[in-house]
């Protein structure tokens, strides 16, 4: 039974890494950008869930303000920071993108305080007993929030002519430019959907933890880097499978591993294990 | 339709031409030939608008386009099935040909549709098969029919036969007559002389860059030994 509750627990946590590595492979895919900063945006949606749900009691409404206003961000993100040096190497965007997200983490320091901010009053903190599992409603709430999540990405990529759109872009941005579809708009609608859901991931961790501060996102941009690559940068599909993977193996780890490895490391661990076998991720073909 | 002016394309200090000049008439089939390398596939490619241009006009409808963003082009009339096919190949057929026609009035979209599967019966079995599982000649008439969704007033279609069965060849080639006989201009690189010069009202010659021969493809069928002397190849399906 410890098996299941571990895996089921792990799924919790994998889901937040979900959230939060497919923006990154999406910003990936299409660009050819590591997007650290979709951290920072994470940290900013935390910060939201907290203050709008302590303003105004709910939740629902936080969380749908968190992540309007962290896309619209996102967007604001590629138009400032990314589009001005698409021409330069890679490596060039990679240091903007950390320059802003170390800005990101002192902006939020200066503004919301250094120690962190927790929820007067911490919604769905009740336990649910399915079966033998007693799980917090809040875990309960990520998980079924990123299916819904995930599940809506899925379906507007697959079946409108705005997703089809944006995969063709994705596969081929020349000859999806030459048959009049819009790419700086596909790249803000890429920018707009990754950002809403890290800051979705964002206000679930902060219900997780009852805690949002300023650094909450460092070791999640490291992770989802990691996720990322294990998934096949790029590959969606692959990302998904990475995080939830990610999360259970840690989730058992701590548990068999914890004496020696520390959760955080063993995500790392994981990567290097994978990378030196299957250097092209997870999925990756050749 | 369209003129090509002392043209001159290439990719940074590489002239791929060198101040080429043509005409393709309205409703006509014009066939670009020459070997692998002649400056043939940058030709179409900078008047579809994806190679640059270094010197000369490139006028489309009796208006200079040569500096036209690539996807004004298209909605002037100019379509490309690209060399390489360059499909969307993790989208449905389906998705591809709606993409196809992106840029045009939805309400168009059934017909050209129906015109383009009334054209190649083979897609319309296909429509929710990802195209990059396509044999080549599905790939080819899915190049073509993608272009021809946007509604175009000249279709490029560069290297039809390469690399294809020659019952795809015939096929893409049915259709070039067919859209022919609707009034599209056709503008089309091949490396099958024979081929080229059954299908063409008018054939150019390019080597190096240079056009070396024009004219008629009835004057150039009279006499095939010269257009062949001049891509030193010999006859039909070679590719140099």
């Amino acid at each position: 039974m410890l098996a299941f509750e571990l895996t089921v627990q792990g799924l919790v946590q994998g889901s937040i890494y979900a959230l939060i590595a497919v923006g990154l492979t999406l910003v990936y895919g299409l660009l050819r950008i590591l997007h650290v900063a979709h951290a920072g945006l994470f940290t900013l949606g935390g910060y939201f869930g907290v203050l709008i749900t302590n303003a105004t009691g709910s939740l629902p409404l936080a969380i749908l303000v968190a992540m309007v206003v962290v896309g619209v961000l996102g967007i604001l993100v590629y138009r400032l920071c990314y589009q001005p040096i698409l021409d330069q190497p890679p490596y060039v965007a990679l240091i903007a993108s950390i320059g802003l997200f170390i800005a990101m983490e002192e902006i939020y320091r200066l503004v919301f305080g250094p120690f962190g901010i927790s929820y007067t009053d911490a919604p769905l903190t009740d336990t649910v007993t399915l079966a033998t599992l007693n799980l917090k409603q809040g875990e309960i709430l990520t998980m079924v929030g990123t299916v819904v999540l995930i599940g809506g990405l899925a379906v507007f990529a697959g079946r409108t002519r705005m997703g089809a759109a944006w995969r063709a872009t994705v596969t081929d941005p020349a000859m999806a430019e030459s048959f009049g579809i819009d790419v700086i708009k596909v790249r803000y609608l890429n920018f707009f959907i990754g950002s809403a859901l890290a800051a979705a991931a964002g206000v679930l961790v902060a219900l997780l933890n009852n805690l949002v501060e300023p650094t909450m996102g460092s070791v999640p941009s490291y992770k989802a880097l990691a996720i990322i690559v294990l998934g096949g940068l790029g590959d969606v599909r692959g990302t998904l499978i990475a995080a939830l993977a990610l999360g259970v193996i840690e989730s058992f780890g701590t548990i068999y591993l914890g004496t020696i490895l520390d959760r955080d490391a063993i995500a790392f661990a994981f990567l290097i294990i994978v990378l030196m076998i299957r250097p092209q991720g997870l999925f990756g073909r050749a | 339709m369209l003129k090509l002016v002392d043209l001159t394309v290439g990719y940074g200090a590489f002239h791929a031409t060198h101040g080429i000049a043509l005409e393709v008439r309205a409703g006509t089939v014009f066939a670009l030939v020459g070997a692998n390398g002649a400056g043939k596939s940058s030709t179409i490619m900078s008047i579809a608008g994806h190679t640059e241009v270094h010197g000369g006009c490139i006028e489309f409808d009796g208006q200079d386009i040569t500096h036209l963003p690539i996807n004004d082009r298209v909605r002037r009339g100019i379509a490309l099935a690209p060399e390489g096919r360059r499909l969307f190949a993790d989208l449905s057929v389906a998705e591809n040909l709606m993409l196809g026609g992106y840029a045009r009035p939805r309400a168009e979209e059934a017909a050209n549709r129906d015109m383009v599967l009334d054209l190649f019966p083979r897609l319309r079995e296909r429509l929710d098969q990802r195209a990059g599982t396509l044999s080549g000649g599905e790939q080819q008439m899915l190049a073509i029919g993608r272009a021809l969704m946007a509604g175009p007033k000249m279709l490029m279609i560069d290297e039809v036969s390469l690399g294809l069965m020659p019952k795809a060849v015939d096929i893409c080639y049915a259709a070039i007559a067919r859209l022919r006989e609707r009034g599209i201009t056709v503008l089309l690189v091949e490396q099958s002389t024979k081929r080229a010069l059954e299908a063409a009202d008018d054939v150019c010659v390019l080597e190096s860059g240079r056009i070396v021969w024009s004219g008629t493809a009835a004057a150039a069928r009279q006499d095939p030994a010269v257009i062949e002397a001049y891509m030193g190849l010999a006859g039909d399906g070679a590719h140099g």
